[in-house]
Order: C-alpha cells, then sequence, then structure tokens
C-alpha cells in the first residue's frame, strides 16, 4: 500500500478576516447595547422614584444631612418672614398636605438658592440682598417649591445613583467604598443639578403661584436679571442646567403682558440685621 | 479615564505584537510542514501489515502559546455576543500544527518513516484564574516506526 502526504488547503480553521474589523463590529454592538440597557434603567429609575413616599424621603434626607451646618434652625427675622411666604405660597401652589416644607437661612454670600432632598429649601443671603421686591423672592421661593412638589429631587437622586452604580459595575469597582461615596452629603448640595424640562416646569408653576398670589407677574424676572448680571463667571453651579436665562425672562414677559396695567411691587420687609450690618460697612 | 488610557495601549500592544507574533509562527509552521512532509502521521492504532521490519518508539511534542491581550478581549465580547471566536480559532490552529511539527521532528531525527496511533492532548494553563492573560498547551504524541536494515 503507498501512503501520500498531500497538502492541505489553508484557511479551513483559521478564516482570513480582519481581526480589527470584527473587534470594532463587537465593540460597537456591546457599548451600544449597555447605552440603550443604561438609558432603560435611568427612566425606569426616574419613574418609579416619584412612588416613593414622602415621608421616606424626609429620612433618607435627615440621614444623609443629618449634621449639616446648612441645615440648623435658626429663630431670625429673615427666617421667620421666609418661613410664612413658603406657608402662603405652598397653599397656592396645591402642595398635597404630607409635603412638608422647610426654608433654611444662611448667611453667605453665595448668590444661590436650591431646592433639596426631604423637602428642604436653602436661600442664601447673597440672593436676599440682590432681591429688590417680595415678588422677586416669591418667585424663587415657588420655582424651588415647585421642584419639591415634582418629586425632582429625588427624581435626581434615582438617575444619578442609576449612573452611579452602573459606572461603578461596569469599572469592576463593587467595593464597599462606592455606596458611601454615592451617599455623601456632599454629591447633594452641590450636585442636584435638575434637567431642562424639569426647570421649566418648574418655572411654569411657580409664575401661576405667584400670579394667583399677587393678581400680576411683576418682578418675577428679577431673578433672571440678577443671574445675568452677575455674569458667567460668577454663574452659581446649581444654575448650569437651567434653561438658558434670555429664554426664561423672555418667557416671563409673554406672561406679564397677559396681566397688563399698573401693578406695585411688594417691597421686602426692612431686616434690623440687614440694616444693622449695612451701616457698619458704609 | 487612566484605566481607559492603559486599556487602549494594552489592547493596541496586544495587537501588533500579537499579530506580528502569528503571522511569523504561520510562516515558519510552513515552511517547517514542507521540510517534515516525508514522515507520515496516522491515526490508527496498528500499522497496516508490512514484511519490511520496524523498530518501533515513542515520539511527542508540545507546545504552549499565550493569547495576547487584544485577543483576550475580542474573546470576551464575543463571548457576550456569541458566535466563532475568530481569535481563539487560529491559536489553537498554531498550537496543534505546532506540537505535530515538533513530533515529528523527533521521528525525523531518530529515522522514523511514519508515526502511528497519533494523539493530541489540549490544556489550558490558566484555568480558572481570573483577570489572567490565558495560555494553551498542546501534546501530541505517538508511535514512531523505524525501518531496520538487516544486510
Amino acid at each position: 500500500m503507498i501512503y501520500q502526504n498531500p497538502k492541505i488547503p489553508e484557511g479551513i480553521n483559521v478564516s482570513e478576516s480582519n481581526p480589527l474589523k470584527d473587534f470594532f463590529f463587537m465593540l460597537t454592538a456591546v457599548s451600544g447595547l449597555t447605552a440603550i440597557v443604561l438609558v432603560l434603567l435611568l427612566l425606569t429609575a426616574e419613574w418609579l422614584v416619584k412612588f416613593t413616599p414622602f415621608d421616606f424621603e424626609v429620612e433618607l434626607a435627615e440621614h444623609i444631612f443629618g449634621n449639616s451646618e446648612y441645615f440648623s434652625a435658626e429663630d431670625s427675622e429673615k427666617q421667620n418672614y421666609l418661613d410664612k411666604l413658603v406657608e402662603q405660597l405652598s397653599v397656592y401652589q396645591q402642595l398635597p398636605d404630607d409635603f412638608a416644607i422647610t426654608v433654611h437661612y444662611v448667611e453667605q454670600d453665595t448668590v444661590n438658592a436650591y431646592a433639596t432632598l426631604g423637602g428642604h429649601i436653602v436661600v442664601f443671603e447673597g440672593l436676599l440682598e440682590k432681591l429688590g421686591s417680595e415678588n422677586a423672592l416669591a418667585m424663587v421661593l415657588a420655582h424651588e417649591i415647585a421642584h419639591i412638589k415634582n418629586r425632582d429631587p429625588i427624581a435626581t437622586l434615582g438617575r444619578g445613583m442609576t449612573v452611579g452604580l452602573a459606572l461603578a459595575s461596569i469599572a469592576g469597582l463593587g467595593n464597599s467604598s462606592m455606596s458611601t461615596s454615592l451617599l455623601s452629603p456632599i454629591n447633594f448640595l452641590t450636585a442636584m443639578a435638575f434637567s431642562r424640562e424639569q426647570e421649566q416646569l418648574a418655572d411654569e408653576e411657580a409664575l401661576e403661584a405667584v400670579i394667583a398670589y399677587y393678581g400680576h407677574a411683576e418682578g418675577a424676572e428679577q431673578l433672571f436679571e440678577i443671574l445675568q448680571a452677575n455674569g458667567h463667571y460668577e454663574m452659581p453651579e446649581f444654575f448650569s442646567s437651567h434653561p438658558m436665562t434670555k429664554e426664561r425672562i423672555a418667557y416671563i414677559q409673554r406672561i406679564q403682558k397677559q396681566y397688563n396695567g399698573d401693578h406695585h411691587l411688594t417691597p421686602l420687609p426692612i431686616f434690623k440685621l440687614q440694616s444693622e450690618k449695612r451701616s457698619i460697612h458704609e | 479615564m487612566f484605566d481607559l488610557i492603559v486599556f487602549v495601549i494594552l489592547v493596541t500592544l496586544g495587537y501588533f505584537f500579537g499579530r506580528l507574533a502569528e503571522q511569523r509562527h504561520f510562516k515558519s509552521i510552513k515552511q517547517r510542514e514542507h521540510l517534515y512532509r516525508s514522515v507520515l502521521c496516522f491515526s490508527s492504532r496498528f500499522p497496516p501489515p508490512n514484511p519490511t521490519p520496524v523498530e518501533s518508539t515513542l515520539v511527542a511534542g508540545n507546545v504552549v502559546i499565550s493569547i495576547d491581550y487584544f485577543k483576550r478581549i475580542a474573546a470576551s465580547l464575543r463571548g457576550l455576543l456569541g458566535g466563532r471566536i475568530s481569535a481563539y480559532e487560529s491559536l489553537l490552529e498554531r498550537a496543534r500544527r505546532e506540537a505535530i511539527l515538533r513530533m515529528k521532528k523527533e521521528a525525523k531525527f531518530k529515522g522514523a518513516t511514519s508515526i502511528f496511533n497519533v494523539k493530541l492532548e489540549t490544556s489550558s494553563i490558566t484555568k480558572g484564574k481570573n483577570q489572567q492573560v490565558g495560555c494553551v498547551e498542546v501534546y501530541a504524541y505517538g508511535t514512531a516506526l523505524i525501518p531496520v536494515n538487516r544486510g
């Protein structure tokens, strides 16, 4: 018997395809799928989080901000004034009864005000000093109350935590320090950025409340004028995600035209502390 | 971010060096296969009845080939999507052919003309260890028949 050793053709087990092409196709497919899953998760989280009872949100906030310096209760003239104004505005905004809002007045130069978890609103002295009328202050407060009513802070928290967890699990950083860093108070105080849609809705609701309260919308645009005048360099972080300031002023002016007439702005009460401080400076 | 840069560098390095090594290896395999064509390999356990006297001896050849980082990532992506892992197919092909070649080299050195009962064993050396670049061992062995000249 004669045996032969034939030459076996190449390419039976190994296909001559470009591995890079294959690699990038797979990379695109996997990252595309990951993105879709992430978006779905985000939408679900944001939708589900609104079903969280407000009581739970308050408890969570207490757990997180427990000993934050901003949230120490203070009994001052301005504090009482803000409390009263918020209480009155809440009625006009049809805030549900179980939603308790707490205003915190902070004596700092920051030109800012924000709403955060657990129905807390923080107003800085810097902003209050720049606002020329009660109408403008009411607009600021009504805007923040609207955020709380719409559950924006907890929706943002849900969104942030979903993204954080997803990124951490992709990066494989599944250690215990992750959960603590996700729930750190600094995250909530500085990074509570709402989406454009949330801001627009809050603007609209706030304007309605101010109109219902004063009968007109004069002075409502002042907050945004202050922000504009303050310049971009001093633009507080919190406002970076807000709709364009110009657009918001234009929107308010459109509404104001509907309530034409000779309206008077309600002045801010003269606070003892503030006047004393001014005289020292001068 | 830093992790991502390291990752991209590793994948790029893996791709270029891995591809270079593979192309060179295949070239050398083809050359040596031609060189050892005279040694015939059979998988049957016994040789056909043959009047010429022979001596028999065990011959073996083994090889360990490592995957590169690029292949590893490509394979793990394949693991998510399913389908042929072409990155590993070429790796195993190289390992099998190299192991047989080494066995044939030994057989030729001993003066054999054929090898019977040729078998291949494959094992993954880094089996079960996470976060490690794997490598594969292929071991080829068989009974070499050496013709004996009896004057």
